[in-house]
């Protein structure tokens, strides 16, 4: 029969899945929770119900703005990143090359680097530039991040592609061009559209470069966020969090319904 | 002893039955084979052996002990895998020697051993090689060496040459029938493949839609299946369908679309109007050029005096197959195909008009439902 | 071939290239990304190698055109700075171990699972990928302050006589850090992981080998290249650790993070700021390469897990 130590040891692993499951889920849940709480303290359980500070939060012309930034930055940041790693992808696919070799880790390098010698190298940079405290600067800054992502996930669709495909079309009198943009873009639209949302949220969701790359005027909703927190410990900010979560969420159920959360999930490691 | 028994095993996945209330006996020191289509349930039932499934319901006794509830670690029984799931990181040896390790044996004791595994499985030589350097038919036949290097009491076999070329399957299958006799153990062995299942088997499990159906010998499977579906699975037959018309003491006749009168055996079940399928094997039947004397019109089975029937066709297609020539018939309308080896063929050509003949005893006849009619 | 058609506005762009050769077109198609990477990664750096080696200055961030390895020399022998430096290693380390034993072993349960339980185990992982920093760091708050929900519920349940406190302290920093590159390590792991095939694990447990037994023996030398990219990313980021130091650390949780903002941005000190990220920068890369050689002996191909 079934040892007792077998019953145990499944017990155990369980347990700590779910243990872990909790752990991952629960900040994030309490965070949300405080956001509705009626005091000003950031207490979970929160004390009272009330909708106050997403009122204040609609009210306050800081947050807005800061909404608007990371919407442009983060857009600003999709179109660059998505236009670089697809380029770069498919002319790494259409000839396995060298300097296909060698670009892999320089793109990866970015990623490695602490976040706040970007910050602090780039603000130094761009302020020699001009650039700094510029949407530019962050749109750039950001792209630093969200290529790599973009051109590792267009890598991995392109050596899927059936390149038969491309064959066809060109056999058909189609030149490589109209190859492209008729054969093979539409059966890839799916890893573009995937790509294209993840760096849009990394862009979102960073902070310590924008930290450094913004100004009071183009502070994005990290930014804006961590130095409220740094004054004062209030709601609000659960509020802005709350948003965030569900935009995170709204975004991963779109990339869902166009692949399912397992292929997500391995483009994005 | 190393028999086993499965009572009344069931395996269901939600919704899905895998395997649906099987009982069998595998004797000590046999090669039993569990042949079915894709999906029947045989890989299922072979895993409950092993371990690697526990059953829904029913158990599973091995050498009189029951161990429907020991995992596959504890079990005294070792598999081959289709895939041969040979350790990527491991040399050949070490992973012959796997099983060694994990009961303990010392690390000379596993050496010696798995050498000694190696060699007769004529892959000495080969011990440091990489697992991934090797064809399909040395992979066998290191798992196999690992799996027979725990001296286990049975040996499951998974489809393990469903993955090799023709060619080599046959050799292999060879190897496998002279291992088995070398190494007197017990073997299970799943397979599709209806000709490895003839060749290997002491007994042949045939197995449908999760359910056991027959079990036998090779030669006593073939000769009296007990349903129509084994009668199809093993090899190819002309199955005829008719009513029966009238019936007479040692024959009935029976009425089909092609011709009103073939003869089928009076089997107790036969009366007018009851239908039946019969089974036409084409290696009873003969066919020569129709003589001058028949008009090539006449599609009626008549009986020709010696207990059998013959019947006038044209012939459609004439199929090469290496040694052997398929006919295939147009007999009223319908199509029959009968065999001839090459060495005995006379040159029919497509478009002659032909005669086929059976011996009526030859027939096997099933119910409507697929049970067979007047079993042995 | 032309045509007659709307398609004739992409032959016409294509025109140019029509002479070259497949690798030429190729090399084209990635300049855009080559060209990017120079001007904003590669220049940017050389710019910070060459302040590290100018002089300080009083009233400007650096001295132009100086050449010095006064800073590095400072850098070196402040016992202050050699503190920031091991507290960051430190940091790095005990975090990287954590989060990669834990990653492992969700890993191999979001493998083994099935259906809604596999997707809840990837979704509790990718929400907290796709969430900023900041809140990140800061849902601890609320959890583990003297004051918050955990030490209230052990008082409440009796476990505690006296609030601990967890944040701000080393300890919060820990939780903080692990929380936040647990999600990349498991990723990285079950990419790997996922394309293991189970029958190897069977084919260990049919000869005897247990379920902790067949997991070390087979299942671990397959992802040891997820492992390492884990390991990597993790140590990288641990060590060079922001926001959760800063948030959920006492005064003396000072990882080299803090310290260059401060050197950068409060202090003015450039040369001394990039002296520092230079010397960490070279440090980080010595682990990083030791740390893919120690663990490449024991396993596969790295780069299939890129």
């Amino acid at each position: 029969m079934r040892l007792e130590s077998d019953r145990l040891g499944i017990a155990a692993f369980r347990l700590g899945y779910v243990a872990i499951f909790v752990a991952m889920l629960l900040p994030l849940f309490i965070v949300i929770a405080t956001s509705f709480s009626a005091s000003g303290n950031l207490q979970f359980p929160p004390e009272g119900f009330s909708l106050r500070w997403y009122r204040a939060f609609f009210a306050d012309i800081q947050w807005l703005r800061a909404f608007d930034n990371s919407f442009i930055v983060g857009i600003g940041t999709t179109v660059v990143a998505t236009f670089m790693g697809i380029t770069a992808a498919f002319g790494l696919e259409a000839r396995n090359s060298r300097l296909g070799d060698l670009l892999t880790p320089v793109v990866i390098l970015p990623l490695l680097i602490p976040p706040v010698i970007l910050g602090v190298t780039l603000l130094v940079y761009f302020s020699a530039l001009g650039l700094q405290s510029s949407y530019l600067g962050i749109v750039l800054a950001h792209s630093l991040w969200a290529t790599p992502l973009v051109f590792f996930v267009m890598q991995s669709v392109f050596q899927r592609f059936d390149w038969e495909l491309r064959d066809a079309g060109m056999d058909l009198g189609a030149n490589p061009i109209s190859v492209f943009v008729y054969v093979i873009l539409p059966n890839v639209k799916n890893g573009i559209v995937v790509s294209a949302l993840l760096a849009f949220i990394i862009s979102l969701q960073e902070f310590v470069m924008a930290l450094f790359l913004s100004n009071f005027q183009t502070q994005t909703i990290p930014v804006l966020a961590w130095n409220s927190l740094r004054q004062s410990l209030t709601p609000t900010v659960s509020v802005v969090s709350t948003f965030l979560v569900l935009i995170s969420v709204a975004g991963l159920a779109a990339a869902a319904l166009a692949v399912n959360l397992d292929f997500v999930a391995k483009r994005l490691s | 002893m190393s028999d086993i028994e499965l009572q009344n095993i069931s395996k269901s996945y939600g919704d899905l039955q895998a395997v649906d209330d099987v009982t069998l006996s595998v004797r000590d020191g046999e090669l039993l084979c569990l042949l079915g289509p894709s999906g029947c349930g045989k890989s299922t039932t072979m895993r409950m052996i092993s371990g690697l499934e526990t059953p829904t319901s029913g158990e599973v006794y091995l050498g009189g002990e029951n161990v429907t509830d020991q995992a596959a670690y504890d079990r005294d029984t070792s598999m081959v895998f289709q895939n041969w799931a040979l350790f990527p990181y491991k040399t050949v040896l070490e992973n012959v020697a796997f099983g060694l390790k994990m009961r303990g044996d010392g690390a000379d004791e596993r050496s010696r051993r798995a050498r000694d595994m190696l060699e007769r499985v004529h892959m000495d030589g080969y011990e440091e090689h990489s697992t991934t350097d090797l064809s399909g038919g040395q992979k066998q036949r290191v798992a196999l060496a690992r799996s027979l290097a725990v001296d286990p009491d049975v040996l499951l076999l998974d489809e393990p040459l469903s993955n090799l070329d023709k060619r080599l399957r046959e050799e292999m299958e060879i190897e496998l029938k002279d291992i088995h006799q070398e190494f007197d153990k017990t073997f299970v062995y799943v397979t599709h493949n209806q000709d490895e299942a003839f060749t290997l088997a002491d007994r042949i499990g045939i197995m449908n839609d999760g359910r056991l159906v027959q079990v036998g010998e090779p030669t006593e499977v073939y000769r009296n299946p007990t349903n129509r579906f084994v009668e199809e699975f093993l090899g190819d037959t002309n199955f005829v369908a008719g009513e029966v018309a009238d019936v007479d003491d040692r024959y009935a006749s029976l009425s089909t679309d092609f011709s009103e009168t073939i003869r089928i055996p009076a089997f107790e079940p036969v009366e007018p109007g009851a239908s039946f399928t019969i089974s036409l094997r084409p290696e009873f039947m003969s066919i020569q050029r129709a003589t001058g004397a028949d008009s090539p019109a006449e599609t009626t089975a008549r009986a020709d005096g010696t207990g059998g029937d013959t019947i006038g066709g044209t012939v459609e297609n004439t199929i090469y197959r290496g040694s052997r020539i398929r006919y295939v018939v147009d007999v009223g309308g319908e199509d029959l195909f009968v065999e001839q080896s090459v060495a005995d063929q006379v040159g029919i050509q497509e478009g002659e008009a032909v005669e086929l003949g059976w011996n009526t005893d030859d027939l096997l006849m099933f119910h409507p439902d697929g049970s067979r009619v007047g079993a042995e | 071939m032309s045509v007659q058609t709307p398609d004739s506005v992409l032959d016409r762009l294509w025109s140019p290239f029509e002479t070259q050769s497949g690798s030429r077109r190729s090399l084209f198609l990635m300049s855009p990304l080559i060209l990017f990477e120079l001007l904003i990664f590669v220049v940017p750096f050389a710019m910070l190698v060459r302040i590290s080696l100018s002089e300080q200055s009083q009233s400007l961030p650096y001295a132009e055109g100086t050449f010095t390895i006064a800073s590095y020399i400072e850098v070196l022998q402040s016992g202050f700075l050699q503190g920031i430096i091991v507290y960051s290693f430190r940091l790095g380390i005990i975090a990287t171990v954590l989060a990669v034993v834990l990653a492992t072993f969700y890993a191999y349960a979001t493998w083994r699972a099935d259906g809604l339980l596999k997707s809840a185990l990837l979704f509790s992982v990718v929400l907290p990928l796709l969430t900023t920093l900041v809140i990140k760091t800061y849902a601890w708050v609320p959890l583990l302050a003297p004051n918050g929900t955990a030490n209230n519920l052990l008082l409440a349940v009796g476990l505690l006589s006296a609030p601990v406190q967890v944040v701000p302290n080393t300890l919060g920093v820990v939780i903080g850090q692990v929380y936040i590159v647990f999600p990349y390590a498991m990723l990285a792991i079950y990419s790997v992981l996922s394309t293991v095939e189970w029958e190897l694990v069977e084919a260990a447990r049919d000869l005897g080998a247990g379920r902790a037994r067949s997991f070390v023996e087979v299942v671990l030398p397959e992802i040891i290249p997820g492992i390492t990219v884990a390991t990597i990313i993790s140590f990288a980021w641990s060590v060079g650790a922001y926001s959760a130091p800063a948030l959920l650390g006492a005064g003396s949780d000072r990882p080299f993070a803090l310290e260059i903002q401060e050197q950068m941005l409060l202090n003015f000190n450039w040369p001394i700021a990039t002296a520092l990220s230079t010397i960490m920068l070279v440090l980080m890369f010595v682990s990083i390469v030791l740390i893919y050689v120690v663990l490449g002996r024991f396993g596969g191909d790295v780069s299939n897990a890129a």
